[in-house]
């Protein structure tokens, strides 16, 4: 039985992670009394960070409780920032469970926790430019974006001041600077490679430090990074942005916010006569009592793939299809970056130098395809991230020879070797599609999924161009012994990046949600996550969520002071 | 395990052929890095019997002995050993690692007349080298083969124990405090 909870709130914000987050701070600060619910259990810095736990004080010493994860994460665990500690920050794959056809793996990263999946992103923030937003107009691919660059910039500029960002400007047309704390610093032979790369490419292929969400300088009342390592532990000096970090305090701050965790939401309700959504019904997930929540707006910001599952579970006569449906576009468009296409190479000399510290940041090539000249086998690019670095005593796992002579090759470093890793752009297409599954439901009893999603020849393209590409790099940076990455393509959802399941546009009969990430069907739902994205760009895509969030709740509330919501 | 296993185990593992050799300080020594590294630990080993563990324990501090700075036993790699085929390793490769002990035994058996662990330093030595060139000769067709043998399995996982160990963070790798600074520019002395 459903208890109705007396409407005290004027917005709903669902999920509380990387956009969530947002919602939640932005509403807030302008008067909105907001209710935030969340998933999973609560999450604070100070008791859940784990960054500083050693090899040592753990059971497996850093390798993970392989039985165990092999049966309840066996989706999460293939993440790259999964492992011994943060598998806690990953959801349990028996518990949330979805289906794929057996010969089309998708990679379905989930987070239920206080933060979401911001606890344990990658960190790597990059603007999107007209290069972007121009594209499907341009080469006739799916719908146009509803806005431009012009309109998202001051929208980034905001959110960059706010969570922190250090990088370089670099003034490139396809990657627009932004507001930066000072970079963080290349080590010494990413130094000569970029030199050696400017030298034989000019400004036409740039190796930069990377743009990450993690301070170089004190912020906000946030503490610079101390160098430790694994950010996907947690925090404890909240040095990178997340929501638990940044965004919910400074909501709760506002005294408007009521958190509410272990809060599922199983469906929305719509208004037929009034077109609004009118109310949230939510599982407690501790008890499996169902209450209903209502408010005069609602955002929804629980990722890209359960915004669309939650979306296509909430149906009704209006909507049999699922709630803000009417264009058949919910679920759809399910695009990822491809990765795994890259070079690795030996950089001689510098063998008196070594790295101190741990930079959780990388070096990042933008895109340099398809921007003023035209690729002959492909549409769109990619950009590189990567790094230089020695290798150390893990060599000496499968090394022969023992005693002290061994034991001495413990303490001796490699050479040093020079990596690039792609990420490139997957074009939104309509049969790569999450529908609701007929059987499948998870330990709540809320339907599950059917996630079928491929690569086209296009991203396979740009995936073999990679090796090319990285190559010429590592030959233009001096490099020996070039070897060109040998593994396929990555599978898809295996960036984390899935987006474009109920995607923006300038037309209802093909899009979900209009300029402002307002649902066409219910002007009083806003999609803000990474369903909203009408095309992927090869940019690491969360600062766009971010900066589309903020630009939403502004308009959200001038609407409701208008009165038109 | 017994007073007399430790004591056989220990005078194994110091590379010495008799206890009455030793010094009353040296004999200090020895029995308190072996109560803390190992023998409070080994009464808890969940996975591996007594000669198993002396096996191994013998084993990977001739794999990296103590120096100038502690060794495998000092760094209890044998707990980490039998905490991974207890608690990691699929049956099939516990299998595997049980039978690379009998047949290092019954090796020491035929060359030498007796057990692994009762041999001489050298004896030992001499057939942990003899596993060891094997694995680098199946190496040298095939890795998967390589990994396949049980003393690959065993140096694997001294290895990363011993890296991933308090004592060889701290004395030998200087991996641990933390720096909590970076610098991409430092000297390998620095």
């Amino acid at each position: 039985m459903t208890r109705d909870i007396a409407p005290v709130y004027d917005a709903i914000v669902i999920g509380s992670g990387m956009t969530g987050g947002w919602a939640a701070k932005e509403l807030t600060q302008r008067g909105l009394r907001t209710l935030v619910l969340e998933a999973g259990r609560s999450l604070t810095p100070e008791a859940d960070s784990r960054e500083h736990v050693q090899p040592f004080d753990m059971p497996f010493r850093g390798l993970g409780d392989r039985r165990v994860i092999e049966v309840r994460q066996a989706v999460q665990k293939r993440s790259v920032s999964f492992d011994e500690i943060s598998h806690r920050f990953w959801t349990d794959d028996v518990d949330n469970p979805y289906s794929t056809p057996d010969d089309k793996r998708f990679d379905w990263f989930r987070a239920r926790q206080m933060g979401g999946k911001s606890v344990i992103w990658g960190r790597q923030v990059y603007r999107m430019s007209d290069l972007d937003f121009e594209a499907n107009l341009r080469d006739g691919i799916a719908v146009d974006w509803p806005i431009r660059y012009a309109e998202l910039a001051p929208w980034y500029a905001r959110v960059e001041r706010f969570i922190g960002v250090s990088g370089q400007a670099e003034q490139l047309p396809q990657l627009p600077d932004g507001a930066f704390l000072p970079p963080m610093a290349l080590n010494c032979v990413e130094t000569q490679v970029r030199d050696r790369i400017a030298a034989r490419y000019g400004r036409e292929r740039v190796m930069t430090i990377g743009r990450v969400a993690v301070l170089t300088a004190l912020h906000n009342g946030r503490a610079p990074c101390h160098y430790c390592g694994p950010c996907q532990r947690g925090c404890s000096t909240r040095s990178y942005f997340s929501s638990i970090n940044a965004t919910l305090p400074a909501a709760q701050a506002t005294g408007r916010m009521t958190l509410r965790p272990h809060s599922i939401v199983r469906a929305l309700d719509f208004d037929t006569r009034r077109k609004r959504i009118s109310g949230v019904r939510v599982i407690d997930a501790q008890t499996g009592a169902e209450h209903r929540y209502s408010a005069r707006i609602v955002f929804l910001c629980a990722s890209a793939i359960e915004s669309a599952r939650l979306l296509l579970n909430s149906t009704s006569p209006a909507f049999p299809n699922g709630q803000a449906n009417s264009s058949d576009q919910v679920g759809r468009n399910v695009m990822d970056h491809i990765k795994w296409g890259g070079a690795t190479g030996t950089i001689d000399g510098f063998t008196d130098r070594r790295v101190i510290g741990e930079r959780p940041n990388g070096i990042y090539v933008p895109r340099f395809r398809n921007v003023s000249s035209k690729h002959p086998d492909f549409i769109r690019g990619y950009g590189f991230q990567g790094g230089a670095g020695r290798g150390g005593w893990a060599a000496a796992t499968r090394a022969p020879g023992i005693g002290l002579a061994f034991k001495e090759r413990l303490t001796q470093l490699g050479p040093w070797s020079m990596t690039f890793n792609g990420y490139g752009e997957m074009l939104p297409r309509a049969s790569n599609r999450a529908t609701v599954h007929p059987t499948l439901k998870d330990r709540w009893g809320v339907p599950s999924l059917h996630i079928e999603a491929q690569w086209s020849d296009n991203e396979l393209a740009i995936h073999r161009d990679m090796n090319i590409t990285a190559s010429e790099l590592l030959d233009a940076a001096g490099a020996r012994d070039i070897r060109a990455h040998t593994h396929g393509p990555s599978t898809p959802g295996n960036a984390n990046h899935e987006m474009g399941t109920a995607r923006m546009g300038r037309d209802p009969k093909t899009s979900v949600l209009n300029g402002r990430n307002q649902a066409w069907d219910a002007p009083n739902l806003f999609i803000t996550d990474g369903a909203c994205m009408t095309s992927s760009s090869c940019q690491n895509p969360s600062l766009t969520y971010m900066a589309l969030t903020a630009r939403a709740c502004a308009h959200a509330v001038a609407e409701l002071q208008r009165r038109n919501l | 395990m017994d007073r007399r296993e430790l004591l056989q185990w220990m005078v194994a593992a110091s590379g010495l052929t008799a206890v009455n050799r030793l010094s009353a300080t040296d004999l200090l020594a020895l029995g308190r890095d072996a109560h803390r590294g190992t023998a409070a630990d080994v009464g808890r080993l969940k996975f591996l019997g007594a000669h198993a563990a002396m096996t191994v324990m013998i084993a990977a501090e001739h794999i990296i002995p103590a120096g100038a700075t502690p060794g495998a036993t000092h760094a209890n790699v044998t707990a980490f050993i039998d905490t991974m085929l207890d608690g990691w390793y699929p049956p099939d490769d516990r299998a595997r690692f049980l039978r690379g002990i009998a047949e290092l035994d019954g090796r020491s058996m035929a060359r030498y007349g007796e057990k692994f662990v009762t041999g001489s330093a050298a004896q030992q030595i001499a057939l942990l080298e003899t596993s060891d060139v094997e694995v680098a000769a199946l190496r040298s067709t095939s890795d998967a083969a390589a990994n396949d043998h049980w003393f690959a399995m065993l140096k694997y996982l001294t290895v990363w124990g011993y890296c991933t160990s308090e004592v060889g963070m701290r004395e030998t790798l200087h991996s641990y405090p933390m720096p909590m600074r970076y610098d991409g520019n430092a000297r390998v002395d620095a």
